[in-house]
């Protein structure tokens, strides 16, 4: 019964990557029920809602399954926003939810601003607009004071009946420039509370076309008025958010070559032949590598993957006047002429990344096929046959979308390319220990300080495999750590002397009595291999030694991702104390020992300590 | 356009979450269990969504068993195999 039912939704996920239509993803949200029994994760979700939302709801649960989690979505009732938010003892607080959603239709969230705008006099427009703000400040002050969950609220739409019509854009004081003017007060007042995300429904309902995307018809007999064209976006673009919340942001983008980073075929067509220029066709694969390269700045590493000669595929990025792409902007390739799933195999092993990190990118439908069924993990795009919907097909999924953006994401993907280097001069070491010591490390190391928390938080989602826990951080958890007396928040900064790599190492430390409990110790994949570790668990030690602890203790909490870490206590001296099913506790006894050096191999800074 | 019948009760089933070898002309608002108001609704949205075709406020009202669905599809120019 098991194996069959693992086989359907197999299945309909697999159909639903190929044809994402609205009743295919009803069909995977039917699977949603028994989904947890097969060990897909409960995500609970609450809905706050002032119209008819639940046509919206199998989008969101079949893509949901498709992210590995089985969604529990309970709703308010119909526009009772406000007695729901005010009593604590509402069950969408009870739902004990992962993730909070406020959806509030803007006809009905202010009728005056958007249907009956001219009979406002500025002064009450005004009005209307703080209204608006702080009638939503306190909504989500009341949340906050009952749930630390997300929250996800929408935005208002551009008016599309704009009430001067030609007129309207001509002056601030108009509807258009109040409503932008309403959108940007409204997410000036949400920064004051930890957690909150807008989803932008003026720039969804844009790209879809206001037209298209509101049914008229059913909201006016149903109050329901998200159209047939906007079900599969709109449910799309909160996944989105399950997505970047829950640590499966994707990391890599493997991109084929001929006829995907340039028309034609290079091993035909030669350097001169191929499409790849200002001029069409060549123009829509020039603008197509530029998005690849805004990718690459946003933090995402690139690959190749391609049935080619190696040198043949080169000769484009350091030799082609048109290309923008460049060799140093690949972290790795795998151009020969085996078979793609073994390639990119290869690729995930070299990055050192999960393989449900990748998406692949692809022309040809057979290798997409082929691809689709060996790996199913590996989000796969088939590209359209116009090379003019390119950028399009690679962007609106969304898969590389996260909710932080720092300078380290921006650097991030130069350190993969540098990363590689820095294995091929391995291969040339004596020693590891000379390797180590050649890298010329050097580590600051200390309690965290409150710029430190947004990339704190993001490690805690995005970092799998060296992590002990695998607990599940947001920026207001930290805060909570940092702010109160008996937790600690540790950093960890690298450099080496090939890249500087930034904050990739947290440690998070609860002190009860005498025992100092390491409850999170996580390092960034691209910094293993140097021993950072080391530096972590001695800036423990040292802080619990000062608060004079008696013991220090630690959990491993057993993942599919993280078996390398299952013996990382036992390596560093502790003793087992416990064993479950899930996992495994530990303890290390402090007390009258000396304290610990930093390894001898990297330069230690200690900052804030 | 000419479709499989298949096409059509396989909608069905997945919105009211029943057999599609079940259904047959007497299916209908009565004689399904979760066939409510709101689940009319997404029947109306996922019919349009399957068809490419937009139903009149009469016709969305109209549909409350199977022969009428495929008699209003038909005006639609959806003919069924």
């Amino acid at each position: 019964m098991t194996a069959a039912l693992h086989k359907e939704i197999t299945n309909t996920i697999a159909r639903v990557k190929v044809d994402p239509t609205y009743i295919a993803y009803s069909a995977l949200a039917n699977l949603t029920d028994s989904a947890p029994d097969l060990g897909f994760p409960q995500y609970r979700i609450s809905i706050l809602r002032n119209f008819t939302i639940e046509p919206l709801i199998p989008v969101i649960k079949g893509e949901a399954m498709r992210l590995g989690v089985a969604a529990d979505v309970r709703l308010s009732d119909f526009d009772a926003i406000a007695e729901s938010v005010f009593n604590s003892q509402s069950q969408i607080y009870s739902h004990d939810p992962h993730l909070m959603i406020m959806a509030q239709w803007p006809e009905t969230w202010s009728p005056a601003l958007t249907n009956k705008f001219l009979t406002l006099t500025p002064e009450q427009i005004d009005d209307e607009v703080e209204r608006v703000v702080e009638t939503t400040r306190n909504l989500i002050q009341a949340i906050r004071s009952n749930s630390t969950a997300p929250l996800i609220i929408n935005n208002f739409l551009l008016p599309t009946t704009r009430t001067l019509g030609i007129l309207d854009f001509q002056s601030e004081s108009h509807q258009t420039h109040v409503i932008l003017r309403l959108n940007r007060a409204l997410l000036e007042m949400s920064k004051s509370f930890p957690d909150v995300y807008w989803i932008d429904l003026m720039s969804l309902f844009s790209r879809v076309g206001y037209d298209n995307a509101v049914d008229q018809r059913n909201w006016h007999i149903a109050r329901a008025p998200l159209s047939k064209n906007v079900l599969v976006p709109l449910g799309l673009e909160y996944a989105k958010f399950i997505r970047a919340l829950s640590g499966k942001t994707r990391k890599c983008l493997v991109l084929d070559c001929d006829n995907t980073l340039w028309g034609g075929v290079i091993g035909e067509d030669g350097l001169d032949g191929i499409k790849l220029g200002q001029t069409h066709p060549g123009s829509s694969f020039v603008t197509f590598q530029q998005e690849c390269l805004n990718l690459y700045n946003r933090g995402v590493i690139l690959a190749l993957c391609s049935k080619n000669n190696e040198a043949d595929v080169l000769d484009v990025f350091k030799n082609h006047p048109d290309t923008i792409l460049k060799e140093h902007h690949f972290a790795t390739w795998q151009v020969n002429w085996d078979d793609k799933a073994t390639n990119i195999r290869r690729i995930a092993d070299e990055l050192n990344i999960d393989i449900d990190s990748l998406v692949f990118v692809d022309d040809n439908a057979f290798e997409c096929d082929w691809v689709r069924s060996q790996l199913p993990q590996v989000e796969v795009i088939h590209l359209p046959k116009e090379p003019f919907h390119y950028r399009r097909d690679l962007i609106s999924p969304g898969f590389f979308d996260s909710l932080a953006f720092s300078s380290e994401d921006k650097k991030r993907s130069a350190m993969y390319v540098s990363d590689n280097q820095r294995k091929l001069r391995m291969m040339a070491a004596t020693s590891l220990n000379d390797y180590l010591v050649n890298l010329n490390l050097r580590a600051e190391i200390g309690r965290a300080n409150k710029d430190d928390l947004p990339r704190i938080s993001q490690l805690t989602q995005k970092t799998n495999q060296f992590n002990v826990t695998t607990k599940r951080y947001t920026e207001g958890d930290i805060e909570r750590f940092f702010g109160a007396p008996n937790s600690d928040v540790f950093f960890l900064r690298l450099t080496d002397r090939i890249s500087e790599l930034g904050l990739i190492g947290v440690a998070i430390v609860e002190y009860r009595d005498t025992v100092a409990d390491i409850d999170s110790l996580l390092l960034s994949c691209r910094a293993l291999g140097r021993g950072a570790e080391e530096v972590l668990l001695c800036a423990i030690q040292k802080s619990a030694a000062t608060r004079a602890c008696k013991k220090l203790t630690g959990t491993y909490l057993m993942s599919k991702k993280n078996m390398q870490v299952s013996d990382f206590y036992e390596k560093h001296g502790f003793t087992l104390t416990e064993k479950t099913p899930h996992g495994t506790r530990w303890e290390l006894a402090i007390e009258g020992r000396p304290l610990p050096n930093y390894p001898n191999w990297i330069n230690v800074l200690e900052i804030n300590t | 356009m000419a479709v499989k019948e298949d096409k059509l009760k396989k909608v069905l089933a997945t919105i009211f979450k029943i057999d599609a070898a079940g259904i047959d002309d007497n299916t209908s608002v009565d004689t399904v269990e979760r066939w409510d108001s709101l689940n009319h609704l997404n029947l109306i949205l996922a019919l349009e969504s399957e068809f490419e075709i937009s139903f009149t406020e009469e016709q969305t009202i109209e549909i409350m068993n199977y022969p009428l669905i495929k008699m209003v599809l038909k005006e639609h120019g959806v003919e069924f195999q």
